[in-house]
């Protein structure tokens, strides 16, 4: 009976050291992974998007990739040189959401010629929900520079986590953070 | 014969003067025919949102489209932007403040569907101050989307308003004294 107790005691021990070994592995890897060094190079994130305004040379309303590449943010149209920024540039980044009717010039045509008030039917449900990715930067000169992209709903907030962490922006504060994401917004 | 002499004198000192005059006056011409206000160059500071709850892509987009306004329609010789470092050595610099007074968010959906709801509509306080802080020029510009296109569109038409009030109005000679064309940078 001793022997058994003096076993269990003895397995009860080593499951304990285990436990102990194991619980020490996960809260060291958890600390690692909170304090990763804000500075490191940021991932390497890209999305197709709607160059609305101001980003270097790129045409208003032009349609590209924008992406982060090491420490610059670049968009590239098809077949059209790279506009880039280096990360460490952006001043300030918000994200916030619009609504906008689908389907351009041809499906505003298509709305008005259509008998009986059939368009203002079509409008009702032709319309998506954008996020716009708002950043503010300065160039060589120090001059500060504005740019508006419109991307997909949902990956905007992907580009403005990225660009904070990897540039230490000089972030709007929670509050008004989250005022601009808040704001109801069809823009 | 002192008759002559007289006239010789004064045929010699006509065609001296008429040789001499075209020079200075092309080059007067050049700057007198153009607006007064392509005598100073202007500063466009960052849009200020007061305590008007605006979406900040509409502050960015106004001061956007305040640059490219301003630079488009030749009303100033120089546009710079908000902290550029060569704006402290441009002579005659006016600097151009925005205050946004009022800012409803229409929709685009709205306008669609009943034609008469949904406008964007943008009120903003304009003034031109020179350096030492004393305004030149203030004006309360309107810019609005009422039936076709996106509601950044608004933004759009208020810089382009704030272009033709500037560039309707008569600002004062610099008091700097004026530089000839050949000279700017």
């Amino acid at each position: 009976m001793s022997y058994i107790a003096s076993k269990w005691s003895r397995g009860l021990a080593c499951l304990t050291t285990r436990g102990l070994v194991l619980g020490f592995l996960m809260a060291w890897c958890s600390t690692t992974a909170v304090s990763q060094n804000p500075t490191e190079p940021a991932k390497s994130v890209s999305a197709r998007t709607t160059h609305l305004l101001g980003f270097e040379s790129a045409s208003a309303n032009a349609k590209g990739t924008l992406s982060i590449q090491g420490d610059a943010l670049l968009f590239q149209r098809d077949g059209k040189p790279v506009q880039q920024v280096k990360i460490a540039s952006v001043h300030k980044v918000f994200v916030s959401e619009q609504d906008k009717q689908v389907g351009g010039t041809a499906m505003t045509l298509g709305k008005v010629a259509a008998p009986f008030g059939g368009g203002r039917v079509i409008s009702l449900f032709s319309h998506k929900k954008y996020d716009t990715l708002t950043l503010e930067y300065a160039d060589s000169n120090g001059a500060v520079h504005g740019a508006v992209f419109q991307l997909n709903k949902g990956q905007a907030e992907t580009f403005k986590t990225e660009l904070v962490r990897s540039a230490h922006l000089h972030a709007e504060d929670n509050e008004s953070a989250k005022k601009s994401t808040g704001v109801s917004n069809e823009n | 014969m002192k008759t002559r002499r007289v006239l010789f004198g004064l045929a010699m000192a006509i065609v001296a003067i008429a040789v001499s005059q075209p020079r200075v006056s092309s080059a007067q011409n050049v700057w007198l025919s153009s607006s007064p206000n392509l005598r100073w160059s202007v500063q466009v500071l960052k849009v200020d949102p007061s305590d008007v709850d605006m979406d900040p892509a509409f502050q960015v987009a106004i001061y956007e489209n305040l640059v490219d306004e301003l630079g488009k329609d030749k009303v100033f010789k120089q546009v710079l932007r908000d902290g550029d470092h060569y704006a402290g050595d441009v002579s005659d610099l006016l600097i151009l403040k925005t205050t946004v007074q009022k800012y409803s968010a229409g929709s685009e959906t709205k306008r669609a569907v009943t034609t008469v709801a949904g406008a964007t509509k943008i009120t903003v306080r304009t003034q031109l101050c020179s350096r030492d802080g004393a305004v030149v020029l203030e004006r309360t510009v309107d810019g609005n989307v009422r039936f076709l296109g996106s509601n950044l569109r608004a933004t759009h038409n208020l810089a382009r308003n704030v272009a033709k009030a500037i560039e309707r109005s008569s600002l004062p000679a610099p008091s700097s004294a004026t530089p000839l064309p050949g000279g700017e940078r």
